[in-house]
């Protein structure tokens, strides 16, 4: 049982005028999996270090169990951490490097060598209990720094991009490996990423990060489908969300979207919500089609574009393409058969129901309902 | 053919380098070593000749009616006294600055390593007076203080360098597993920087054991002279006994040597190697 609370944190590192950290407040629940993503530098992992204990807080509380941890020392708030680096003690065989924080503990011997041992049989490290660090590949580091979070068995385990000094095959391999074991331990989990697959497939939620302040909080498909601003709509899904310039306008009960030489009538916002004028107007890459999926033919908005390159990737094909009337470049993702040539003028159909508007003065989805 | 012989011809120069280098170098310690085993109407017969007969008693003689055997116990008491205290001090000052950002860090670092600048000669006048004012002089324990305080810089500046190395998440990590500050320094640092603790061990080994200055001025009993001192006991103002000082130099050089032997390639690997591979 371990409900984690951030309540408007704030870090400031000596010598910066700059916070790193602003008025940062999430609430991670008893056993769930929360990602906080974002690009580098946007202060991710000096929140991760703050609830850890290793970096002192500037201002606001973090809390565990409604227990204040300001002041608590790293030691004893019973949380474990896997360094990007691994941070495996390099003079100490892979036995001791699990065993270490144990010890510190006064666990008893027969005790520490039991629960080594099973945590060494659960991730395939029995074989190199004897091994040094340097003499391993890096999965079997990664595990060994994965192992010594589990063996001590902690409330909370922290996770600073973990995954990111892999190869891409075992990346893969290993997320799902630290997937399966966060789901049969339970343990509440924090997990710093730049990486947007990491955080939509990990992730009970997500929390997203930019510039030191949280931008959104929310399951990851919550997120990919209604982000919160343009930060969000480019930084998750790739390619990312397409940002055009359009136009509203609107007149009593019906509103209008020009995008392009297309114009488009919305339907799901409130018209009082809508004003005239300029709009920022997102559309996902896979939203745009080559014929109007089936059973939408009647409302599909017709988009005439010029293609500029198209990308076959094997399952799909990317297409790069010009809307015609703005000259504003776009990103498609089609089937793999398409029979678009470039330079070919086509006419793409698009589902009013998948476009996103965002205000342009203040970069925020403007919401429907 | 003619491209091994090129090849030879290419390595020519560096090779006459390492030839020449090694007479420069090793010429003088074996004349050394021949006249140790020589007495000295022998040497004074014919300086460069080889020994007609190894008067090996020569040592045991040195060792008892020459007092070597006192001195070099005098040596082993303080330069192992010294560099075991130049050791532990030094690493725990370099752990400090390479690892905490305190107030004061820089003007801390500056004010050890400046010790590295300053020439013994301008302070052996002072040192001499400090000395006499709390009781230390012509004591071993006062040496051994002058030798601590004169080989920390050097000491602090090669441990930093490496200990500053090792990675910040090591540290982090052994926190998060519950250890104080000197657990780590106990645990982490030091088995890390094990190989650069050990350079540093030799070389204050080699170069206070060899220390002729500080010693000279400090200590003026018989009873008290570390080994440098006692071969220049035998070079009297009228009389010169060559031999005698032949055989004191190998007893003192010998612990030096065999040191240098046994872990010069551990040293070098100390002060060229990285942290953690």
């Amino acid at each position: 049982m371990a409900v984690v609370t951030v309540d408007q944190l704030n870090k400031r590192y000596e010598g910066s005028p700059e916070l790193a950290v602003k008025d940062v407040s999430f609430t991670v629940a008893d056993g769930e999996f929360m990602v906080l993503l974002g690009p580098s530098g946007c202060g991710k992992s000096s929140v991760l270090r703050m609830i850890a204990g290793l970096e002192p807080i500037t201002a606001g509380t973090i809390s565990i169990d409604s227990r204040v941890m300001n002041r608590v020392p790293a030691k004893e708030r019973d949380i474990a951490m896997v360094f990007q680096s691994y941070a495996l003690y390099p003079h100490m065989d892979v036995y001791t490097n699990l065993a270490f924080g144990l010890r510190r503990r006064h666990v008893a011997k027969e005790e520490i060598d039991r629960r080594v041992r099973a945590v060494a049989a659960k991730l395939g490290l029995t074989p190199f209990l004897r091994r040094k660090p340097h003499a391993l590949s890096g999965g079997q580091r990664q595990r060994v720094a994965l192992g010594r979070a589990i063996v001590r068995n902690p409330k909370v385990f922290l996770f600073d991009e973990p995954l990111s000094n892999l190869d891409a095959a075992l990346r893969v391999s290993t997320r799902n490996e630290l997937i399966k074991q966060q789901h049969e331990l339970g343990t509440t989990t924090i997990y710093v990423t730049h990486d947007q697959v990491e955080a939509m497939t990990m992730g009970d939620r997500m929390c997203i990060m930019n510039k030191g302040q949280v931008v959104q909080v929310g399951r990851p498909l919550d997120v990919y489908r209604h982000p919160a601003d343009t930060f969000v709509a480019r930084f998750l899904g790739n390619p990312p969300m397409n940002l055009l310039k359009g136009t509203l306008e609107t007149a009593g009960e019906r509103a209008r979207l020009r995008l392009g030489s297309a114009a488009v009538a919305l339907s799901g916002w409130t018209p009082s919500a809508l004003r005239t004028g300029d709009v920022i107007v997102g559309i996902r890459p896979e939203d745009l089609a080559e014929t109007p999926p089936p059973g939408l033919a009647g409302k599909a908005v017709p988009l005439p574009v010029r293609v500029v390159t198209i990308e076959p990737l094997g399952a799909e094909t990317l297409l790069l393409l010009l809307l015609e009337g703005s000259a504003e470049e776009l990103i498609a993702r089609v089937g793999r058969d398409t029979a678009l040539t470039n330079g070919a003028q086509a006419m793409l159909t698009l589902d009013p129901a998948t476009i996103h508007l965002f205000d342009p003065a203040t970069t925020k989805a403007i919401p429907r309902g | 053919m003619t491209g091994s012989w090129l090849a030879y011809l290419r390595r020519a120069p560096l090779l006459l380098f390492v030839v020449l280098y090694t007479i420069a170098t090793g010429g003088p310690f074996l004349w050394v070593a021949l006249m140790s085993v020589r007495t000295t109407p022998e040497i004074f017969a014919s300086p460069y000749a080889i020994p007609s007969r190894l008067h090996w008693d020569k040592f045991a003689e040195a060792w008892t009616s020459s007092h070597y055997g006192t001195y070099f116990w005098n040596s082993a008491i303080v330069v192992v006294t010294a560099v075991a205290l130049v050791t532990v001090i030094g690493a725990m000052a370099a752990h400090c600055l390479a690892r905490y950002r305190f107030r004061g860090r820089r003007l801390v670092r500056f004010l050890i390593l400046s010790g590295m600048v300053l020439p013994p000669q301008l302070l052996i006048l002072s040192l001499f007076q400090i000395m006499l004012d709390y009781r230390l002089y012509n004591t071993l324990t006062g040496l051994i203080i002058v030798y601590v305080a004169t080989q920390l810089a050097m000491t602090v500046y090669i441990l930093e360098g490496f200990f500053a190395q090792i990675p910040q998440d090591l540290f982090d990590a052994a926190r998060m597993d519950g250890y104080s500050d000197f657990e780590i320094f106990w645990r982490i640092t030091l088995p890390i920087g094990l190989a650069a603790l050990f350079t540093t061990v030799v070389l204050n080994f080699i170069i206070l054991w060899n220390e002729f200055l500080y010693a000279v001025v400090l200590l003026t009993e018989d009873t008290r002279r570390t080994l440098p001192l006692g071969i220049m006991h035998f070079m009297g103002g009228h009389q010169l006994d060559v031999g005698m000082i032949a055989t004191g130099l190998m007893i003192t050089i010998l612990p030096v040597i065999l040191i240098y032997a046994f872990f010069s390639e551990t040293m070098i690997k100390g002060m060229t190697a990285g942290a953690v591979r």
